[in-house]
């Protein structure tokens, strides 16, 4: 255990951006992933929104880790998780009416976020407030890069924009609509990962052998052999 | 003011109804659990990996109520801190649990039985015992294909010249593979007992002696020579009482197509502080 | 009647939750290994969903609403679904514990599920009455239940096979397999409005 907590601050910083994306390597946030990567700005749009949450409820969790008893830490994290999202969606109408209505249902949906809970149950609850706050930032930046990448692909394959620029769009060469509707959204998910495990020798997804790391039900879900978790049945 | 006051307290209220409405159910709709499984699920890590063979720490945990002589140091996150735990729960000695291990109840190797159909697009146990009982002429025995191996997280079990073959050394007893096995073949079995009928067929002896040279015929020799009452046959095939057995090996010997497989044999010499155990207590 | 066919039509098959608008994600690729568990998650989810509605619907519209706290919607909302389903598991734990053995465990995940929250929220924004969003609500469960059980029959059959890429084993595939199912329901774009129209 003092092992763990000597590792350095930058090295807390970094894991979440590549050796444990929690898009791509840890599988969590599945669905916003999908679902908003509609384009590179709604994917970075995403991303950012995720992160000011996870940074946000991972630093007030430290600070309150202590007050709140066990038996309700689950409810009362929600709780501070769903006052900051609440608080990003008043922004969002406020400041960026075009990419809240791009996002439309996610932006609430970021409280069922796995990320932001996992990461609460698992980090910032055990952790001081500035390595949580670390947490959240390189976890954030990790998922927003995933998101900005997928979004990248799908607009570019389909709209034949990006970032909202034509790049073939307007030529004689017709874009891949397909990519910007929900089987694209998968099949591109499904590239992406399969690239992870490529360049990461297995490693990556192998990992994930024992323990459900980053997964908040770890004491309440039925069980990684019940099927009740996605990440055992990925190394499968 | 009031725009913020009056939003937290109906947010408060709200809460405050709810966690009522939870209180109050979880007194009215107690469940009264077993205290010692509530202990072992404390002493567990709660990571419901799987690797003890459960369907996580909660599932293993329940499964010490139903049976109290579940080995204590099937977890593998845990390891001995938590197996040693455990056993001061249930008041046992950790050492004094009879660790389990698999064994493939099947000498029907390529040598010994023969294939009898085309097997090229069988690539699971699971799809071949689905095609006419398998390509072995024995349909009772091991199918070969792995299905076990794929189960097992330990690296314990692997496939020894067609038959599925069980490293005792580095299994840990979780039944995985035993579960799996759509044969049936793969039986947990104490780690101290040394003497096992590797067989299951149960069809008349001279169809096994057609389908496999080293399966039981059922000729009832080992019966006759054991001494303690431990192997009787029952249709057709000799099953052995792991509680009687004193791991003598008399009946192996008297086995006439090796069946019976004597795992003293072939370590003598690490073997015989068990057989010098069980010679004082039968005395 | 025929506008709760429609509405239910709509969300089981042309809007289906799972493979069109992308809730319910985690579960879908975690719990769809085997048959039995993809129809219990299913039986589950259904009955959250509809619970949920029940409650979370006159919540907005006599509360939030009256008191002009709509922006609260978020934190209230997953708060009474939290304690819902902490309340139903204690009931299935008390009353009918051979449902809680095969249901039970799916319930805390079904808690954090976008799902729940995604549906509730849409009745809202889709303006529904009481039984509208009820019966929504139930196709939306359905509709999930739907996909699950397809997929669930697809990866059993993938489990045997052994020619794939060591990359693209696991999640990969399993994703791949859900493009082309999501692909498969598009085609019931035309269908619901063909019918109801």
């Amino acid at each position: 255990m003092s092992n763990e907590k000597k590792t350095s601050k930058l090295s807390i910083l970094t894991k979440g951006i590549i050796k444990e994306n929690p898009v791509l390597v840890l599988l969590l946030g599945t669905c916003p992933t999908l679902a908003t990567t509609t384009s590179a700005i709604n994917g970075l749009g995403m991303g950012i929104s995720t992160l000011v949450v996870l940074v946000c409820s991972n630093i007030v969790i430290a600070l309150l880790k202590n007050i709140i008893p066990s038996k309700v830490r689950i409810p009362c994290y929600i709780v501070v998780i769903a006052g900051f999202v609440t608080i990003v969606q008043l922004l969002l109408k406020a400041y960026l009416p075009a990419l809240d209505s791009a996002l439309g249902l996610f932006i609430p949906l970021i409280v069922v976020n796995c990320i932001i809970l996992g990461r609460a149950e698992m980090f910032a609850s055990k952790n001081s407030v500035v390595d949580s706050a670390l947490d959240g930032v390189g976890m954030g930046i990790g998922f927003t890069l995933a998101l900005g990448v997928m979004g990248l692909i799908r607009e570019f394959l389909g709209a034949g924009t990006a970032f909202g620029i034509a790049i073939y769009a307007n030529t004689a060469v017709a874009p891949a609509g397909l990519f910007i509707l929900a089987p694209g959204g998968f099949f591109v998910f499904a590239l992406l990962v399969a690239a992870v495990n490529y360049f990461s020798g297995g490693k990556a997804i192998k990992k994930k052998e024992f323990g459900c790391e980053g997964c908040m039900l770890v004491d309440t879900c039925g069980g990684v052999a019940a099927g009740g978790c996605a990440g055992k049945e990925a190394d499968k | 003011m009031t725009s913020v006051v009056l939003p937290a307290i109906i947010v408060a209220v709200i809460g405050l109804i709810m966690g009522i409405i939870l209180t109050i159910a979880s007194k009215l709709m107690y469940v009264p659990v077993d205290e010692k499984v509530a202990a072992i699920s404390e002493a567990l890590p709660g990571a419901n990996c799987g690797g003890c063979g459960f369907a996580g720490c909660d599932d293993y945990a329940n499964a010490f109520s139903e049976n109290p002589d579940l080995s204590p140091s099937l977890c593998p996150v845990g390891g001995a801190d938590v197996a040693a735990k455990i056993a001061g729960i249930l008041g046992v000695e950790a050492g004094d649990v009879d660790p389990q291990v698999a064994m493939v109840m099947c000498t029907g190797n390529v040598s010994v039985t023969k294939q009898i159909l085309e097997a090229d697009r069988l690539h699971t146990c699971k799809d071949a015992k689905m095609f006419y009982g398998g390509q072995w002429a024995c349909t009772f025995g091991c199918l070969g294909l792995g299905d076990c191996a794929d189960a097992c997280n330990y690296n314990a079990i692997f496939n020894a010249g067609g038959v599925a073959q069980v490293d005792k050394e580095a299994c840990i007893g979780c039944g995985a593979c035993s579960k799996v096995c759509p044969q049936h073949i793969i039986d947990m079995i104490p780690k101290k007992k040394l003497v096992h009928v590797a067989c299951k067929s149960a069809v008349k002896g001279a169809i096994t002696r057609r389908a496999c040279s080293t399966g039981c015929i059922g000729c009832m020799k080992c019966q006759k020579a054991c001494k303690f009452d431990a192997i009787k046959v029952e249709n057709n095939l000799a099953s052995i009482d792991y509680d009687a057995c004193k791991n003598c090996g008399l009946c192996a010997k008297e086995c006439p197509t090796g069946a019976i497989l004597n795992q003293r044999v072939k370590k003598a010499p690490v073997q015989k502080p068990a057989a010098a155990e069980a010679a004082p207590a039968q005395a | 009647m025929t506008g709760i066919l429609a509405i239910m039509m709509g969300v089981i098959l042309t809007n289906n939750y799972v493979l069109s608008q992308f809730l319910g994600i985690c579960p879908f690729l975690g719990v769809s290994k085997k048959v039995d568990s993809a129809v219990g998650m299913g039986v589950a989810v259904t009955f959250v969903m509809v619970l949920a509605t029940a409650v979370t619907w006159p919540i907005q519209y006599l509360v939030l609403d009256r008191f002009g706290i709509g922006y609260l919607q978020t934190i209230v909302f997953i708060l009474v679904i939290a304690s819902l389903v902490q309340l139903v598991e204690m009931t299935l734990k008390k009353y009918m514990p051979p449902l809680y053995k095969s249901l039970g465990v799916f319930l805390p995940l079904i808690t954090t599920n976008c799902a729940v929250l995604g549906v509730c929220i849409n009745n809202i924004n889709d303006g529904y009455n009481y039984v509208e969003s009820l019966f929504c609500s139930a196709g939306a469960g359905i509709g999930f239940l739907l996909a699950m059980l397809l997929f669930a029959g697809l990866r059993e059959k993938l489990e045997d096979s052994k020619g794939i890429p060591e990359c693209f084993q696991g999640i990969p595939i399993t994703l791949i397999t859900a493009s082309i199912l999501s692909l498969s329901f598009m085609a019931f774009s035309g269908v619901v409005d063909g019918i109801f129209n």
